[in-house]
């Protein structure tokens, strides 16, 4: 019986273990054999016998029981070990795709206009002379209406050159209290370096009871916006002209390079304009028959934004379609 | 518009104010600055007196001068053409050092001895003035022998550029800005002297005459003048060259630098050009009256002299040096030649721009000034007196309350304040009641015709720095507009493609119309087609995506990328020029990255892998045959793509003959119309919490039947036990013949139990039955 105890313990596999399973427990192995030869032991000897048989088979069966986990586990541990990789063979680089850097600019514009109460509008690209110029306080022969600047169809309509005219179409159809950006492409009839025939703009617009809109709310937000924008810059307002707003300004933020030490990019004044604003001039009022109201507007362009947040140094390349800018924001 | 420091020191005190503070004040005045340049002129450079001036004995190009230059005099040697005994110059002495870095020290020049260098203006660090040293006088004002230049504010000088907004053509003139600043500063302007008009002179009525019809919108004024030797002062060189503007002949030069000074339009005739006859004691005669077109043109009989406000025909102009000249200040209201040139566009000339954004009104300010330079530089003689035409104006009375303007700009300015700032600005304040009041506007302030316009002129000079920024408060108002969702549901999507590994792109709506009509492709109609285009290959509207898309895979490829996974969200217009909002993907070359899982070769992308990236992004769809209208297409891989049945774009592989065009590989394309893409809440369906059963059917399929046939039978006849159902493969062999072996998987559940065999059997023999009786299939 000894020498089975012994086999058990020196089995190297589990297929080796189940091959002395058999001989010790099965129909023909040596327990049965034993069990067999009961039947020739003297009867007042047979209790001693079988009890000893059974102390046996007990104890096979746990030492069985035993080895048979710690070989499984060795198993386990060869066979995983044989799958054994060498990881860092692995390292990547992400398949993931990208948001244009001036569609996620915009998105952002649109996200801190949305959550101050504004809504979103949108307009038609193509659009007549009324709500790009005459409403907006661009009488016919004002210089910016110029061939030069403007792309117009064979039939006297004309691709919007701000999103301007989004603000006029707004203003027609709901009534006052109005709080609207209008996010979109448009148009310039110019292509150098630094325009192209197509850009974005944002535009805002406030109107309510005469009286209550002023240019200290229009400061308020925008120093707001351009923090949200930009980080922690100084914001300054320089008073400028735009036919649609009067008091006009144009809005600088200190610059983003150099901190106001000057640079090439702020062309060494330290500052970098980014927006235009105003009150709403009256005449855009009466063009929309509104009265007695007041408001605020101002507008700017996403590529600029994008440019200076992100550091892209060639305009054109925005509009190209080139993985080696768009793979850098995924 | 390029004003110096030195300059506007002509008209308001600003010794004190640094180059800082100036620039800071002109911006907070709504006067943008664009550039600065301060001269710094280097130490040791000194004012000198060519004493003598001789032939260098052993260089044909050199004099040796004798230079005092106050304590001593030294021998210089110069090589400039222009040195002469008898010139103020500027002398670089032993031990200055120039902008360049070259140290002055005493050489031998060709055997000559030379302590030191006579200087140009360029050699100086200043404008380049032209050839040679430059000759200074006493226009510099007055100036010792030995002093530093570095001294002299007109040398040592600060050139300040300023970008003008469209509103300001006040602000055209050096007396313009100064008027400005001395609102800001609360400084008193310097009046430009009347000129003297002495009793000798001959009076200009002997030789001029003027007759005009009447009812024209212009103010004229004439002087004559008798030109003899002008000698240009050296301050008049350096300011032109300063601000780019070197003129033709001396007169040119001083008529110009007299406008650009004042502000005031200022022409000089050719006497004779008006003169009737030879006779001397004829008059000359000029004629005002309007053109054919409308505009108010100076005539000689019936010749035209110059359009007024727009240009002055060549052969009027002063040709020679001397002689007798015709002097005209002009003015005509600057909304009258814009509407004028609206209707009837005519070339005009350089003064055009200022007579556009409205020139200086007072015109004896711009003829003093001229007649001021003429007595001091020349030895012409003036006529006396003027001829002049005055037109008939009204001045602009706006009505404002110190409420109006602090409502406006949201801060309490007082009284006080707003009336000195208006009066500073050259506004009379009229009668006033309580808190309201008259204001006139000065006529040269062509900008200001409302309430919010003198708003601006106090929010300007208060500065806007100053107004406190406030938050609005508002009414409740649900923003939440079409324009909202419409922006969540383009984020949505183009998120969805990004994690798809598409990147976005942006490409300008225009077009070129003969790719897109070489492609196939329909463009606007002509009668609305773009009038004006930019370029030839961006001469249409775009209809589609995917020639934008296909340019842009076409350069990455070529830039070293072997697979490009491009989606761009954007605006086509149909014949009639309708705009809408498509969404299109494209896919080309390799269709996974290639590395250690594919041992470096990758598969190409195939078609229903890239099906599969397109459904990640936009949901559940269905494809069906497609028959594409245009030559992008590869026929025999190309798909309507169904949402919920609805049509809502198409699928294709590229065309092989398209894709060698564009020197691209495999690639794949896609365009949806995106408003058809839906944006809805979803609402949840009940879903069984029994076990679900797989079954495989094989049917026999005659080649030439469509898999979407065979999904119509399914769909029509299946119970509801059936979720579920996809082919999974397709097996073709010789001995099938005309047929192939189509494996489809079915997922049964139910609703309400487990289901049993029979159940299972008894649901797939239906399915069966209907294969076999609407299409003929049997089981493999």
């Amino acid at each position: 019986m000894k020498e089975w105890y012994e086999k058990i313990r020196s089995a190297n596999s589990v297929e080796d273990l189940e091959n002395i399973r058999i001989a010790i427990f099965g129909k023909k192995g040596i327990l049965a054999e034993q069990f067999e030869k009961m039947k020739a032991v003297l009867n007042e000897e047979k209790a001693s016998f079988a009890k000893e048989l059974n102390t046996h088979k007990g104890e096979l069966t746990s030492l069985f029981n035993e080895q048979k986990i710690i070989l499984q586990t060795k198993e386990l541990q060869e066979a995983m070990k044989a799958e054994a990789l060498d990881v860092s063979l692995y390292s990547t680089t992400s398949r993931k795709g990208a948001l244009h850097p001036v569609m996620e600019t915009m998105d952002r514009i649109v996200e801190y206009f949305s959550s101050m109460n504004f809504s979103v509008e949108t307009g038609p690209m193509v659009e007549d002379d009324f709500h790009n110029f005459e409403a907006l306080n661009l009488p016919k022969y004002h210089p910016a209406r110029d061939m030069q600047d403007t792309f117009y169809f064979k039939d006297e309509m004309l691709l919007r050159t701000h999103t301007s005219p989004v603000q006029i179409r707004t203003m027609l159809h709901t009534k006052p209290p109005i709080r609207m950006i209008a996010p979109g492409a448009v148009f310039r009839r110019d292509y150098d370096l630094t325009h192209t025939p197509m850009f974005h703009q944002v535009e805002g617009l406030l109107v309510d009871d005469a009286g209550k809109v002023s240019f200290a709310n229009l400061k308020y937000i925008l120093e707001d916006f351009l923090k949200y924008m930009f980080g922690e810059v100084e914001v300054r307002f320089r008073p400028s002209f735009f036919p649609f707003t009067e008091p006009s300004a144009e809005v600088d933020i200190s610059c983003i390079f150099c901190h106001g030490e000057g640079c090439r990019v702020c062309s060494h004044t330290g500052w970098l304009e980014v927006l235009g604003c105003g009150i709403v001039d009256p005449n855009v009022f009466k063009a929309v028959e509104y009265e007695d109201v007041s408001g605020y507007a101002f507008g700017l362009g996403v590529e600029r934004f994008a440019m200076l947040i992100h550091h892209i140094g060639d305009l054109r390349s925005l509009f190209e379609g080139d993985v080696r800018l768009l793979e850098q924001f995924q | 518009m390029i004003v110096t420091k030195s300059w506007l020191n002509e008209f308001i005190s600003i010794e004190d104010k640094s180059c800082d503070e100036l620039c800071k004040t002109l911006n907070s005045i709504g006067l943008e600055v664009d550039r600065v340049v301060e001269y710094k002129i280097p130490n040791k450079i000194v004012f000198g007196h060519v004493v003598e001036c001789e032939k260098h004995p052993d260089a044909e190009k050199l004099n040796v001068c004798k230079v005092d230059i106050g304590t001593s005099i030294r021998q210089i040697v110069c090589g400039a053409a222009n040195v002469r005994k008898g010139l103020h110059v500027a002398v670089a002495t032993v031990g200055a050092i120039m902008p360049n870095g070259l140290k002055i020290k005493p050489v031998k020049l060709r055997g000559v001895e030379s302590e030191g260098m006579i200087c140009s203006a360029t050699e100086l660090g200043l404008v380049n003035i032209g050839e040679g040293i430059m000759e200074l006088d006493s226009s510099i004002g007055e100036f010792k022998l030995g002093q530093e230049l570095s001294e002299n504010e007109y040398l040592q000088d600060t050139l300040i550029e300023i970008e003008l907004t469209a509103n300001r053509g006040d602000c055209l003139s050096i007396y313009g800005v100064a008027r400005d600043l001395c609102a800001a500063y609360s400084r008193p302007l310097k009046k430009i002297d009347d000129a003297q008009d002495i009793d000798r002179r001959m009076g200009i009525g002997r030789v001029l005459q003027l007759s005009h019809t009447d009812g024209l919108n212009v103010n004229l004024r004439y002087k004559a003048v008798d030109v003899k030797e002008i000698k240009l002062p050296f301050i008049i060189t350096l300011r032109l060259a300063q601000i780019e503007e070197k003129q033709k002949s001396d007169l040119d030069s001083v008529l110009f630098y007299s406008t650009y000074t004042t502000g005031v339009i200022l022409r000089a005739y050719d006497y004779n050009f008006f003169k009737d006859g030879e006779e001397v004691d004829k008059k000359a005669k000029i004629s005002l009256s309007v053109d054919s077109l409308g505009y108010a043109t100076i005539y000689a009989k019936d010749k035209p002299a110059s359009i007024v406000g727009i240009k002055q025909c060549e052969n009027s102009k002063m040709s020679s040096s001397e002689g007798l000249v015709i002097l005209e200040a002009s003015y005509i209201p600057p909304h009258i030649i814009s509407k004028q040139m609206a209707e009837n566009k005519i070339e005009n000339g350089p003064l055009f721009y200022r007579t556009s954004r409205g020139s200086e009104p007072k015109l004896n300010i711009g003829l003093n000034y001229f007649i001021g330079l003429f007595e001091k530089f020349s030895e012409s003689d003036i006529y006396g007196g003027n001829i002049e035409l005055c037109d008939q104006y009204e001045g602009v009375v706006v009505s404002i309350s110190i409420d109006d303007i602090n409502s406006i700009i949201g801060a309490k300015i007082d009284k006080t304040t707003i009336t000195k700032i208006l009066q500073n600005l050259g506004f009379d304040i009229g009668k006033s009641q309580g808190n309201s009041f008259v204001v006139s506007v000065p006529r040269y302030r062509h900008d200001i015709a409302n309430k919010q316009d003198i708003v601006e002129e106090i929010v300007r000079l208060v500065g806007i720095d100053n107004i406190p920024s406030k938050p609005f408060t508002l009414k409740e108002k649900n923003p939440l507009s079409d324009g909202y969702f419409q922006f969540k549901k383009l984020r949505k999507y183009r998120n969805s493609a990004a994690a798809q590994g598409f990147f976005e792109t942006v490409h300008f709506v225009f077009n070129e119309k003969v790719k897109l009509k070489e492609y196939g492709f329909t463009c606007i109609d002509e009668s609305l087609e773009l009038l004006n285009p930019i370029v030839n290959t961006l001469d249409t509207m775009r209809p589609t995506l995917m020639l934008g898309l296909l340019n842009a895979a076409s350069s990455n490829i070529k830039s070293g990328y072997k697979d490009v996974r491009l989606f761009e969200i954007g605006t086509v217009f149909s014949t009639s020029r309708t705009e809408s909002a498509k969404m299109a993907f494209i896919y080309s070359g390799d269709s996974s990255k290639d590395g250690i899982l594919n041992s470096g070769k990758s598969k190409k992308m195939d078609f229903g892998t890239f099906v599969q990236l397109v459904s990640n992004v936009i949901g559940d769809i269905d494809l069906v045959k497609n028959e594409p209208v245009h030559s992008l297409a590869n026929p025999y891989q190309s798909a309507k793509i169904l949402l919920d049945g609805m049509e809502i774009g198409e699928l294709y592989k590229l065309h092989p003959v398209v894709q060698d065009e564009f020197d691209l590989d495999e690639t794949f394309i896609c365009e949806i119309d995106f408003d058809k893409l839906s944006f809805n809440l979803v609402e949840v369906k009940a879903y069984s919490k029994y076990q679900a059963s797989f079954r495989d059917l094989s049917v026999l399929v005659p080649n030439s039947l469509n898999y979407k046939d065979i999904q119509n039978v399914i769909s029509e006849n299946k119970t509801e036990e059936i979720v579920r159902f996809y082919p999974v493969d397709k097996y073709e062999d010789e001995k099938l013949g005309e047929n192939a072996s189509l494996t489809i998987r079915f997922v049964l559940q139910s609703l309400t139990k487990t289901l049993e065999d029979e159940d299972i059997t008894s649901t797939m023999d239906t399915v069966l039955n209907a294969l076999n009786e609407k299409l003929g299939l049997t089981l493999r």
